[in-house]
């Protein structure tokens, strides 16, 4: 047992602490500064700020060198993790780009599409949808319709995409269209990157329950994809998409514990506050939530020595995803227990805004669809990892 | 960053299995659990624990042990919780740390290379004191040396040699209980009330360690039983609100098996998280054993319920195991105590 990072991850950590503090302003941390911010005011500022960043060296902290990133270690990608959410830094633009498109682009990708994609995603210039899901097509990813038919040099694109995160601010969209006249199933399928900002591309903002607009529908009318912009084989895009997802599986836990610590220390003062601390309810619904909490934070740690030894995880990523989604989402209700009938006001009486925190209640609505659902992860432990019968 | 096991660690924990596996499988078990009145301590088992080095895990290498940590510890707990294997084991390495860590020059020298040995059997008691009685102690009447509190409600620790035992009935087959008074009592000179807590930490991190092996055995032996029962023409473990709950089982066990290592770890090393981590490991291997067992009992059906399967062997020590130093709503109230306050 070792649970200390080596001194060259030590130094790592202090130079980027001290390049965080001079460079987040104290009113971004302001709670509720964020929600209270015009998505497109949000989003130039999370840009900009993620500009600088990758010029003083602090992106794509594992990726190779020879991309432009730092080379750095797993361990050094924990720490960024941990220290960008305990400064508080703001949440990346870009998630779906830098997470899942970039290795999977440096794992298959051509040349030109590693030159034309891995700069400007280091440096944000370029932000990237994920469209997968369609309207009849969710869970069973595979029963999406959208079309590309060959046209020359091109691909002609036509169907619809649903709960595209940043569709209203992205530029690009890796999307999976059926390219096979009649296919069914995982087959003829093509992973197709394709510009948002061309004619025959329309996206439109979807209202959340939160009230805000993070995600929209995509639609395709006649739009044009080179067959140069097809990322793996064309029909391949089934292996291409799973390559794609199974770079979910990694070290996330440990910013997530991070942030979700610091949510449950703030539901804390907020139940001394209002004298509920002292109900043994309260006390034992906050400690059932800590107990995941702390799993999770160790289960992470398991999960970042098993990366450094070089093992594939293979479908454990689903037992962290249910681990995190289940345990924040219990967070947030124990929250709402706390404020008993206020649960729903704007504000307590003393003025305390609430918005910020209930802004997290209703997202944690989501974590548990988005990504796989719960029920589609209980699916894949129960037949990938105990072996059950299908 | 290592937070696992080390190949040394996962070795000393397959010695364990494979020798109950081998030699003293649930069938053995059995057999003690329907002979109440024996010792409940067959010979060969507490031979092997002697040999193979069980009992001598964590004496130091002066007095022959092999001078390892609660991690090694609660790695062979466990294994003998997956085994729902019988005897003192706990009892003897706890009473071994006590003196380790209490006693004087001679106590040391009587008592810990013969603990080490399993020449001696040592048990462990919070409840009660040396001065007024013991209600309740495992192998109590076993025991050649008992450590428990010297007298009620003030600190401080004794050993105590000679007691009149007498048995303490329980559901749990797996262990014998007693009721001890009387006897020599000894002072442990090194008691100090940080050294109390730290030794009743170091027993819950051992009985936490224990509920896990429970709970993934328990879950082990549902999944395959599942796997091949066949109802309404295909195997019941097809079924998703089967396939749903064991795949919940699964995380949870798993997230108790990390709490009960990290706290092993925060303990021997003095983390400044430690007694938090105690707790945390208590709660969830507690909450999970229980869920773990009653699932057993459930998704095995009506066979499940009857006294020829196994299943009310790990339920009912899960059910023992789970209450000690702490059930989840008073491990929870020490979590709540620690992040939330008074
Ligand atoms: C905030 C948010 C952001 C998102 N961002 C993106 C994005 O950027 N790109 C993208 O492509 N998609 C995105 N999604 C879509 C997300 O991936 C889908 O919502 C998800 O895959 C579920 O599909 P669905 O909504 O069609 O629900 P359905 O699949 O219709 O599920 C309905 C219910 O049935 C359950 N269910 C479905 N199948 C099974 C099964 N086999 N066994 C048991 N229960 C089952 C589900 O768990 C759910 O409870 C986002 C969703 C949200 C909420």
């Amino acid at each position: 047992m070792d649970l200390t990072f080596t001194p060259a991850e030590e130094e790592f950590r202090e130079e980027l602490r001290s390049w965080l503090r001079a460079h987040i302003p104290d009113e971004w941390t302001r709670p509720g500064f964020w929600e209270s911010l015009e998505d497109s005011e949000s989003f130039r500022l999370r840009r900009d700020w993620e500009r600088d960043k990758a010029d003083a060296g602090f992106a794509g902290i594992q990726w190779p060198v020879e991309y432009g990133g730092r080379g750095g270690t797993p361990g050094m990608k924990a720490i960024y993790d941990e220290e960008t959410v305990r400064a508080r830094a703001p949440r990346t633009v870009n998630p779906l780009g830098l997470t899942f498109l970039a290795p999977t682009v440096m794992a298959i990708g051509t040349d030109a599409q590693k030159k034309e994609i891995i700069g400007p995603l280091l440096r944000n210039e370029v932000v990237w949808c994920q469209g997968f899901s369609e309207p009849g097509a969710g869970s069973d990813l595979a029963a999406l319709s959208t079309k590309g038919v060959r046209d020359g040099d091109d691909f002609v694109v036509n169907g619809q995409k649903v709960w595209t995160t940043n569709a209203v601010h992205g530029d690009k969209i890796f999307t999976l269209v059926r390219t096979e006249a009649g296919s069914e199933k995982h087959r003829g399928i093509s992973m197709l990157l394709i510009d948002m900002n061309q004619p025959g591309v329309t996206a439109r903002p979807l209202r959340q329950m939160s009230g805000a607009s993070e995600f929209g529908e995509v639609f395709f009318d006649d739009a044009r994809v080179p067959v140069t912009d097809c990322l793996g084989e064309i029909g391949d895009g089934w292996r291409t998409a799973m390559l794609l997802l199974s770079f979910e599986r990694g070290a996330s836990g440990i910013s997530q514990y991070t942030e979700f610590r610091r949510q449950y220390d703030e539901i804390a003062a907020v139940a001394r506050k209002l004298g509920r601390a002292d109900d043994p309810v309260i006390r034992d619904d906050l400690a059932r939530v800590l107990t995941e909490l702390e799993c999770l934070r160790l289960h992470s740690m398991h999960v970042l020595t098993q990366v450094e030894q070089g093992r594939d995880l293979g479908f454990e990523a689903s037992m962290t995803k249910l681990q995190w989604s289940e345990a924040f989402q219990d967070l947030w209700e124990v929250y709402d227990r706390i404020l008993g009938e206020d649960a729903t006001l704007d504000a307590l009486t003393d003025g305390t805004d609430l918005r910020p925190l209930h802004a997290q209640a209703m997202w944690s609505r989501s974590v548990t669809i988005w990504g796989g659902s719960s029920q589609v992860q209980r699916n894949v432990t129960a037949e990938r990892v105990l072996g059950l019968p299908r | 960053m290592f937070f696992a096991l080390t190949s040394d660690q996962q070795e000393f924990g397959a010695a364990v299995r494979d020798y109950l596996a081998q030699r003293f499988d649930l069938a053995a078990v059995r057999t003690v659990v329907e002979n109440p009145s024996d010792d409940g301590n067959p010979a060969s088992l507490w031979r092997a624990a002697g040999e193979q080095g069980w009992t001598a895990v964590t004496v130091d290498e002066d007095h022959d042990g092999l001078g390892l940590g609660l991690v090694e510890a609660q790695v062979i707990a466990r294994a003998l919780g997956a085994g729902v294997a019988p005897g003192p084991w706990r009892g003897t390495v706890l009473a071994a740390d006590a003196i380790r860590l209490a006693g004087s020059d001679e106590q040391k020298a009587a008592w810990l290379p013969k603990l080490a040995a399993g020449e001696a059997v040592g048990a462990f008691t919070t409840r009660g004191s040396a001065a007024s009685g013991l209600p309740v102690v495992e192998y109590g009447a076993l025991a050649d040396v008992v450590v428990a509190p010297a007298e009620d409600g003030l600190p401080g620790l004794a050993l105590v040699t000679g007691a009149t035992a007498s048995p303490v009935g329980s559901y749990d087959g797996t262990t014998r209980l007693a009721s001890c008074s009387g006897g020599t009592v000894e002072t442990l000179p090194g008691t100090t009330v940080e050294l109390q807590r730290l030794l009743t930490d170091r027993a819950t991190v051992l009985v936490a360690a224990d509920l896990v092996g429970i709970a993934r055995e328990a879950l082990t032996r549902t999944v395959a039983y599942d796997r091949e029962r066949t109802q309404f023409g295909v195997p019941v473990g097809s079924f998703q609100a089967l396939k749903h709950a064991l795949a919940d089982l699964h995380v949870g066990v798993t997230m108790a098996e990390h709490a009960a290592l990290y706290a092993a770890h925060a303990v021997d090393t003095g983390l400044a998280d430690a007694e938090l981590a105690v707790a945390v490991a208590k709660a969830k291997s507690s909450d999970v054993a229980l869920q773990a067992t009653a699932a057993m009992i459930q998704f095995h059906g009506g066979i499940g319920y009857t006294w020829e399967h196994e299943a009310h062997f790990f339920y009912k020590r899960a059910k023992r195991l789970a209450g000690q130093y702490g059930d989840v709503a008073v491990s929870r109230e020490r979590i709540a105590s620690l992040t939330v306050g008074a």
